[in-house]
């Protein structure tokens, strides 16, 4: 919102050209050599995302066949790597991850019923058998990454008598991460098979840079800005934050951007390029170092930095140069490419 | 694909013509003989994030601004009055009475327990009774929820949709039968607006009887996932819904219907215009003093406008994130934008920008 004036300026012009509208339908289809490239920088992501999830899931498995604080660790290490790989390519908010609300899946989020508490104290208290089935039934709240970060993570749970390893718990433990692996690998197959549509739609190109756009603002506005008080009520709180009982807010908001680095930006980066924007490429590029010259110094719970002055100014750093990434990328680019997120079309109704 | 219940609408539809005043929300434009102010409102967000409704003159001036708490989406003028309606958007906890000439808030009503707004609302033809589409959120039914503005907006009545997720709504001509765009999409309050039903959705067009809340038709579209969100009728009774496809983008359906002598039928406007579109209508208007009627798509950020005789596409604009439309009093439209641009355009006139001003216009003009 606050980048109004800065976008009303800039889109001086009433019809600034769509990538896709540009082009006769039967002319040769010049982004798709970008789709291309997208489709293959996507993949990895999804495969290592599969990847993760499957190690993720076996490390449950020899965790609760054979419990020890050891195997707890190996299982939060796991947890993390799954998440982060997710992280990664959670900015893609279309295709195959929108069916059967897969993204929702991955991570339930934001989360301020705490449902995924509520829905864990009610699974663990039925009686009913964790199965696939019961999994695949319970919503979202209970399928994904904030779940397993629930059993392993929360301070309540973990000191009351159904914590790990706990016989139920280790079964919707199991469950969980085992549902996620399945959706892990789908996920990844299904993007393979949408190549086709994917590379021969014009309008994806449009699709993906605009899905980068709201990864990035969702980065800033919602994962960053308002859990650091700088929306809303004005009130710095982790818990608007995500993975914050596991402190792993910051981490993934740079495992993000890496991601945005790697499935994006080199595809992006070539189409600017080869639209005479060199310079606009090469500032983004440099913004993207940036950003990520904040970590691995931030790569650390995102609690103690909220809660001291002194600590919190790294925080705005980051911040700050996200700011001035999501500007460069959703105001400058975007609409040199004639590609709008707006008010209206990000999220209508 | 239409699938009539109850009742034969054929009677309605021909019955409702010149001889009753148009009234209520969708009915515009504000014509130099018509009772209804000059002015059109709108929801907007402002550049400090803050939000508010905003009336403008037909010339694009902008006339007050009424702060609201959160959001708003789309309301309706009450006839013979000098009120106006702003819903929140959904899931929408209350609606706002503004006083039109001032934007003056007169009441603040807040939803029932269990239920939310979505954003629309019309009233009968008196001005009395508000019918508001609502979301009985536990149980995910849409209901019609009446409203009686003699009585301080007090709720005393409660129509069921029998389906999922109601939209827009607005009064058929006849001043009798309410017309609905239920969207088939399921959503609760706890999970943000995740669609929570999108294999299983049962979107229609719907006919209602205003007072005995019977519904007089349901009408589904070619797909199950072409939510029917948007609603407008022309004074002549023929009835359009616009749709937001809920499948995949390189997918490219229909977007819009009309209901008139007892057919209900899709338009194709052809591939390239489809994918113009971007699977998604945020207004449909059909204007009122000809054959003409145009819709916008802010993800497509294009506006067109087509003739309702032929099929054809007559003008279209590309204008960034746009989303409301109204008519205006000489035969074109007005456009208005997420970026806070009135554009007005017709038959042979492409879009032209009238005003600009640092707002954000969310989806409807009223």
């Amino acid at each position: 919102m606050k980048r109004l004036a800065l976008t009303l300026f800039l889109a001086s012009s009433l019809t600034a050209v769509p990538l896709m509208a540009a082009d006769d339908k039967n002319a040769s289809d010049p982004t798709a050599v970008y789709r291309t490239q997208w489709h293959k920088d996507i993949l990895a992501g999804y495969q290592s995302l599969a990847t993760q999830s499957q190690k993720l899931e076996s490390q449950a498995q020899t965790y609760c066949q054979s419990p020890s604080s050891e195997e707890l660790e190996a299982t939060k290490r796991l947890w993390l790597d799954a998440f982060l790989a997710w992280q990664q390519v959670r900015f893609i908010d279309f295709g195959p991850v929108e069916e059967n609300n897969r993204a929702w899946q991955f991570q339930f989020w934001p989360d301020p019923k705490n449902l995924v508490a509520r829905k864990a104290s009610y699974l663990l208290k039925d009686e009913a058998p964790i199965t696939p089935e019961k999994i695949g039934e319970s919503g979202v709240a209970v399928q994904g990454f904030p779940m397993v970060e629930y059993l392993l993570y929360d301070q309540t749970f973990r000191s009351s008598e159904r914590a790990l390893p706990a016989g139920r718990s280790c079964q919707l433990l199991v469950a969980v991460t085992r549902h996620i692996a399945r959706n892990g690998e789908t996920l990844a197959n299904d993007w393979k098979g949408f190549q086709g549509n994917y590379l021969g739609s014009e309008q994806y190109t449009d699709t993906t840079i605009r899905a980068a756009m709201a990864g990035l603002e969702i980065l800033e506005e919602r994962r960053l800005a308002t859990p650091m008080g700088l929306r809303g009520n004005g009130k710095r709180s982790v818990y608007s934050a995500d993975a914050w009982r596991s402190g792993a807010s910051l981490i993934a908001a740079d495992a993000s951007v890496q991601g945005l680095k790697n499935h994006f930006l080199p595809a992006f980066a070539k189409l600017l390029n080869d639209r005479g924007q060199t310079d606009l490429a090469k500032r983004i590029e440099q913004q993207f170092e940036e950003v990520l010259a904040n970590f691995p110094e931030l790569d650390r719970p995102m609690a103690p930095l909220l809660s001291d002055d002194n600590a919190f100014k790294p925080l705005q750093s980051l911040y700050i140069d996200l700011t001035q990434l999501t500007a460069l990328v959703n105001d400058r680019a975007a609409v040199e490419l004639g590609v709008v997120r707006g008010f209206n079309s990000s999220d209508g109704d | 694909m239409p699938e009539l219940t109850r009742r034969n609408l054929m009677k309605a539809t021909l019955a409702g013509s010149a001889a009753l005043s148009l009234s209520g929300c969708g009915m515009l434009p504000r014509k130099a003989d018509s009772n209804s102010p000059q002015q059109y409102t709108g929801a907007i967000g402002l550049t400090d994030g803050s939000f508010a409704v905003g009336a403008i003159a037909p010339s694009g001036q902008m006339l007050w601004q009424a702060p609201v708490n959160t959001r708003c989406h789309s309301g309706c003028n009450r006839p013979g009055t000098a009120e106006v309606l702003f819903f929140e958007r959904r899931p929408g906890w209350a609606f706002y009475v503004l006083n039109s000439k001032t934007g003056e808030q007169r009441h603040h009503i807040e939803a029932a327990k269990g239920e939310h707004f979505v954003g629309h609302g019309v009233f009968s033809p008196d001005g009395r009774y508000l019918y508001a589409p609502v979301n009985r959120y536990e149980p995910g039914e849409g209901i019609i929820a009446v409203y009686d503005s003699h009585q301080h907006y007090r709720r005393v009545d409660t129509f069921e949709l029998n389906g999922i997720g109601p939209h827009q709504i607005t009064m058929h001509p006849d001043g009798q039968t309410l017309v609905v765009g239920l969207g088939g999409i399921l959503t609760h309050p706890d999970y943000d607006r995740i669609k929570l039903n999108l294999p299983t959705m049962k979107p229609a067009l719907v006919m209602m009887d205003r007072v005995s809340g019977d519904i007089l038709a349901r009408f589904r579209p070619s797909h199950h996932q072409l939510s029917t969100r948007h609603v407008d009728v022309a004074p002549n009774g023929t009835v359009y819904a616009a749709y937001q496809y809920q499948g995949p983008a390189h997918e490219l359906p229909p977007l819009v219907a009309r209901y008139r002598n007892g057919h209900y039928e899709e338009i194709d406007f052809g591939e390239s215009v489809h994918r113009e579109l971007g699977n998604y209508i945020s207004s449909i208007i059909a204007h009122p003093e000809n054959e003409l009627v145009a819709i916008a798509s802010p993800v497509g950020g294009t506006a067109l406008v087509f003739n309702d005789r032929t099929g054809e596409v007559i003008e279209k604009s590309a204008i960034a994130d746009c989303a409301g439309v109204a008519a205006l009093a000489d035969g074109d439209f007005l456009v208005s934008s997420g970026r806070g641009k009135l554009v007005r355009m017709g038959k042979g006139k492409p879009g032209v920008e009238i005003a600009s001003m640092p707002v954000q216009w969310d989806h409807h003009l009223v």
